[in-house]
C-alpha cells in the first residue's frame, strides 16, 4: 500500500454465501428478550424503527452480527434482510466480523492526536503484536482507531468493547488495564470530576460511583500522528 | 435554588455562578434534584399557572435570545414558532445527545450530572409546541450513560413527572432515550431523524423542513442537550436575566469544553462572550509548559483554526468569532502550542471527514477523501507547492454543493488552516521546480 491510498470502508461483499456461523437452535430470542423487543417496539409509531436496538440485542447475544444474526432481527420486526444488513454496516459499532473477547477502541482524534493518542496506539500494537483492526491470536483483543468519543478532556482516552472508558492513558495505565483484563476484571465506570467542582465542592459531586478521577496532564507525547 | 447572578456579563466571569451544573452534591438524583435546585417546580408553574400558555412560553424564549447550542447558533426561540398549527398527526421532539464534534464534550456532562434538568426542559418545549412524544438520540459510545439516564427517566416516569397527564394536567408527553451505533453524521438533524426511523443515517434534502415533515412525517422540532436544558432556568428567571447575561448577540450561560495542550482541559460553565485569553490563561490555567499559542479551535473540529497571534480580544459568540474568521460552534475549544504542527493536524482532520461521510453526495465522498489523501501526501513530504491550491480548489468544488452542511463543515478547517498556517505546509512540501528545471525556492516563490 503506497500512503496514497487511504483506508476505505468498503463494505465487502462475500463471493460466495458465507458459512452460517450460529445454529439454527440458538437463533431465537429468550422469553425475556422477547419482552425487552415488544417494549422497544411499542415505542416507536413504527416498530420497524426498533431495528437498532435489536441489532444491539442480538450483538450482546451473538458478540458480533453474522448474516443469520441480521436476518433473525430482520424476521423479528417483519424488515427485508437488506434493509436490516443496510443499518447493520452503517454504523461503526455493530460489529460485522468476530473480534476479539476486548476491543480496545483507542482515540486519536484531534484533542487526542495532541495528547499522545498515537503513542498509546503504537504501543498497544507493539505489545500485542498486531496492527491496528487485528485481533491477537488468543482471541482476547482486538485494537481499534475511533473517532472522538466525547471525552476529550481527559485525553488521551479509549473504551473497551462499547463499554467503560478508561482516561489520561499512559504507558503504565495500558500495562495495567491489559493486565486487569486478563484476568477478567472490565475497568470500572469512571466519573470525570468538573474543574470547577474540584474548586468549589472538594472533586466528585456524585456519591454513588466508587472511582473518579481528576482531570490530569498527561506527559506530552511528541509524536503527533 | 437562589440566583445572584442576575445581570451576569463576561466581564466579571469570576463572579459567576453555575446554573447548568450548580454545586450541589449528588444532583443527578431526582431527590436532590427537587429538593434542592427547584426541580420540576418550573414545569409545575408553567402547567398549573393560567400565565403561561404555550405562546408565552415559546416568547418568554424569543426573549432571552437564547440561540441553539448544538452547533449552528440558531434562535430557538423562533425555531419553536416555526412548527404549525397542530393537526390531526403526532407531533414530536427530537434531542440531539449525539455529541460527536471532535473536541466536544459538554452535553454528557448534562446528561450525567444534571439529567433532570435536560428533562423539565423537554417537557416545557413540549408544552410549549404542543407535542406528543420526545425521542432522545444519544450516540452509541455513551451505553454508561445511557444506562444511568435510563434509571433517571423512570423515576421521573414514577413520579409522574414524564408520562400521561403530567401532575394530574391534560398535557401528556412521552420521552424515549434510543441509542445510536458510531455514525458523527447521524448529529446532523435530518440524519439523526433517519436514524431514529431505524434507517442508514442519510441525511435528507431540505425542503420539507423537519417542522412540516420530520419524525415519521410529522412535524418535529431538533434541538441539541444544552439549548434544552437551557428552558427550565429561562422560565424561572425570565428572558430579561438569560438576555442579560453574557454576549449580548449570543448571550447566556454557556459550556465551554477546553481540551488539548492547557494545564487544565475540562468543562466550564460561564458566560458567553468570555476573552479566548481569560479561558486559556485564568481558567484552564494556561497552556502547558508555559508554550506559546499557535492555534485556538474554538468551537469543535469543523470551524476554522485561528492563529494564536490573532485572538487577542476574540470573545467567545459569535458575532466576535465571526469578525475573526471562525464560529462559535459547539463551544468545544481545542489549543494547540507552538510546537504543533498543522500539517499533522489537519492530517487527522481530514481522515475523520473522510472516515464519517455518509457518501451519498459525490463531491463529499469523493472529496474527503481527496483532500486526507493530499494533506497525507503533503505531511509525507511528497506534496509540492501546487497541492496547496488544489486542496483550496476542492474545497470550492465542495461547499454548498451537498445535501447537507458536513460537506462544508470539511472542507472550512481545511480552506483556513492551508490559508492562515501556511507556512508549515510550505516547509513540508518539495522545493518548486519551474518547467525549465529550475528551482524557484531559493527565489522566495510560493507557487509553481
Ligand atoms: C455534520 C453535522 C453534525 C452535527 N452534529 C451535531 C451533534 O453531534 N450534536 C448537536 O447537538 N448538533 C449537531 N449538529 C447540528 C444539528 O444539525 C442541529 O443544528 C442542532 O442539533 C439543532 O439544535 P440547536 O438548535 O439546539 O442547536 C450537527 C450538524 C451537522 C451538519
Ligand atoms: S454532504 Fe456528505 S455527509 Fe452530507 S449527505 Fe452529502 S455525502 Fe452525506
Ligand atoms: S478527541 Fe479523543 S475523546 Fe475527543
Amino acid at each position: 500500500m503506497s500512503h496514497f491510498d487511504i483506508e476505505r470502508p468498503i463494505v465487502k461483499l462475500p463471493e460466495q454465501q458465507p458459512e452460517q456461523q450460529i445454529p439454527d437452535e440458538e437463533l431465537v430470542w429468550t422469553d425475556e428478550e422477547q419482552e425487552r423487543i415488544e417494549e422497544r417496539k411499542s415505542k416507536y409509531p413504527d416498530p420497524k424503527s426498533a431495528i437498532m436496538d435489536l441489532l444491539w440485542m442480538a450483538q450482546e447475544k451473538y458478540g458480533y452480527l453474522p448474516p443469520e444474526a441480521i436476518r433473525l432481527c430482520a424476521n423479528t420486526l417483519d424488515m427485508d434482510y437488506a434493509r436490516a444488513y443496510g443499518v447493520a454496516t452503517f454504523y461503526t459499532q455493530y460489529y460485522k466480523e468476530e473480534k476479539g473477547k476486548f476491543v480496545l477502541d483507542v482515540c486519536t482524534c484531534f484533542s487526542c492526536q495532541m495528547m499522545g493518542g498515537y503513542d498509546i496506539l503504537h504501543y498497544l500494537e507493539e505489545k500485542l503484536g498486531i496492527h491496528k483492526g487485528e485481533t491477537t491470536d488468543d482471541g482476547m483483543f482486538t485494537v481499534e482507531e475511533v473517532e472522538c468519543l466525547g471525552c476529550c478532556g481527559s485525553a488521551p482516552m479509549m473504551q473497551v468493547t462499547n463499554g467503560p472508558y478508561v482516561h489520561n492513558l499512559t504507558k503504565d495505565k495500558v500495562d495495567t488495564l491489559l493486565d486487569d483484563l486478563k484476568d477478567g476484571k472490565m475497568p470500572p465506570f469512571v466519573s470525570v470530576t468538573l474543574p470547577q467542582d474540584e474548586d468549589e465542592m472538594g472533586g466528585n459531586r456524585r456519591s454513588d460511583v466508587e472511582a473518579t478521577e481528576t482531570y490530569q496532564t498527561p506527559p506530552r507525547s511528541e509524536a503527533v500522528k | 435554588m437562589e440566583l445572584t447572578n442576575g445581570a451576569t456579563k463576561a466581564g466579571d466571569w469570576r463572579n459567576y455562578e453555575r446554573v447548568l451544573l450548580p454545586p450541589i452534591r449528588d444532583l443527578h438524583k431526582l431527590e436532590v434534584y427537587e429538593n434542592e435546585a427547584n426541580g420540576y417546580n418550573r414545569l409545575r408553574d408553567v402547567l398549573e399557572n393560567d400565565d403561561w400558555t404555550p405562546e408565552s412560553v415559546t416568547n418568554e424564549v424569543k426573549t432571552s435570545n437564547l440561540r441553539g447550542r448544538g452547533g449552528a447558533g440558531f434562535p430557538t426561540g423562533l425555531k419553536w414558532s416555526f412548527m404549525p398549527e397542530p393537526d390531526d398527526r403526532p407531533r414530536y421532539l427530537a434531542c440531539n445527545a449525539d455529541e460527536s464534534e471532535p473536541g466536544t464534550f459538554k452535553d454528557r456532562q448534562i446528561m450525567e450530572y444534571n439529567p433532570h434538568l435536560m428533562f423539565e426542559g423537554i417537557l416545557i418545549a413540549g408544552y410549549a409546541m404542543q407535542l406528543d412524544a420526545c425521542y432522545v438520540y444519544i450516540r452509541g459510545e455513551y451505553a454508561d450513560w445511557i444506562r444511568h439516564m435510563e434509571a433517571q427517566l423512570q423515576k421521573a416516569y414514577d413520579k409522574g413527572y414524564v408520562g400521561d397527564n403530567i401532575m394530574g394536567t391534560d398535557f401528556s408527553m412521552d420521552i424515549v432515550l434510543h441509542k445510536g451505533a458510531g455514525a458523527y453524521i447521524c448529529g446532523e438533524e435530518t440524519s439523526l431523524m433517519e436514524s431514529l426511523e431505524g434507517k442508514r443515517g442519510y441525511p435528507r434534502y431540505k425542503p420539507p423542513f423537519p417542522a412540516q415533515k420530520g419524525l415519521w412525517a410529522s412535524p418535529t422540532t431538533i434541538n441539541n442537550v444544552e439549548t434544552l436544558a437551557h428552558a427550565p432556568l429561562i422560565i424561572e428567571n425570565g428572558g430579561e436575566w438569560f438576555a442579560n447575561t453574557g454576549a449580548e448577540a449570543h448571550p447566556g450561560p454557556i459550556l465551554y469544553g477546553i481540551s488539548g495542550h492547557v494545564n487544565r482541559p475540562g468543562v466550564y460553565e460561564y458566560p458567553t462572550g468570555m476573552l479566548i485569553t481569560d479561558l486559556i490563561d485564568e481558567v484552564a490555567q494556561g497552556v502547558i509548559d508555559d508554550k506559546g499559542i499557535k492555534a485556538v479551535v474554538p468551537g469543535g473540529c469543523s470551524v476554522p483554526p485561528l492563529r494564536g497571534d490573532g485572538i487577542d480580544g476574540v470573545t467567545m459568540d459569535s458575532e466576535s468569532l465571526q469578525e475573526a474568521g471562525s464560529m462559535l460552534g459547539t463551544g468545544g475549544m481545542l489549543i494547540l502550542d507552538e510546537d504543533t504542527d498543522m500539517v499533522s493536524y489537519l492530517r487527522r482532520v481530514t481522515h475523520f471527514y473522510q472516515h464519517e461521510s455518509c457518501g451519498q453526495c459525490t463531491p463529499c465522498r469523493e472529496g474527503t477523501g481527496w483532500l486526507e489523501r493530499i494533506v497525507t501526501r503533503i505531511d509525507e513530504g511528497e506534496g509540492n507547492m501546487r497541492d496547496l491550491d488544489l486542496l483550496l480548489d476542492l474545497c470550492d468544488q465542495m461547499e454548498g454543493r451537498t445535501i447537507c452542511a458536513f460537506a462544508d463543515a470539511a472542507a472550512w478547517p481545511v480552506r483556513n488552516t492551508v490559508k492562515r498556517f501556511r507556512e508549515d505546509f510550505e516547509a513540508k512540501c518539495k522545493p518548486s521546480v519551474h518547467p525549465t528545471g529550475a528551482d524557484l525556492s531559493a527565489a522566495g516563490a510560493t507557487a509553481a
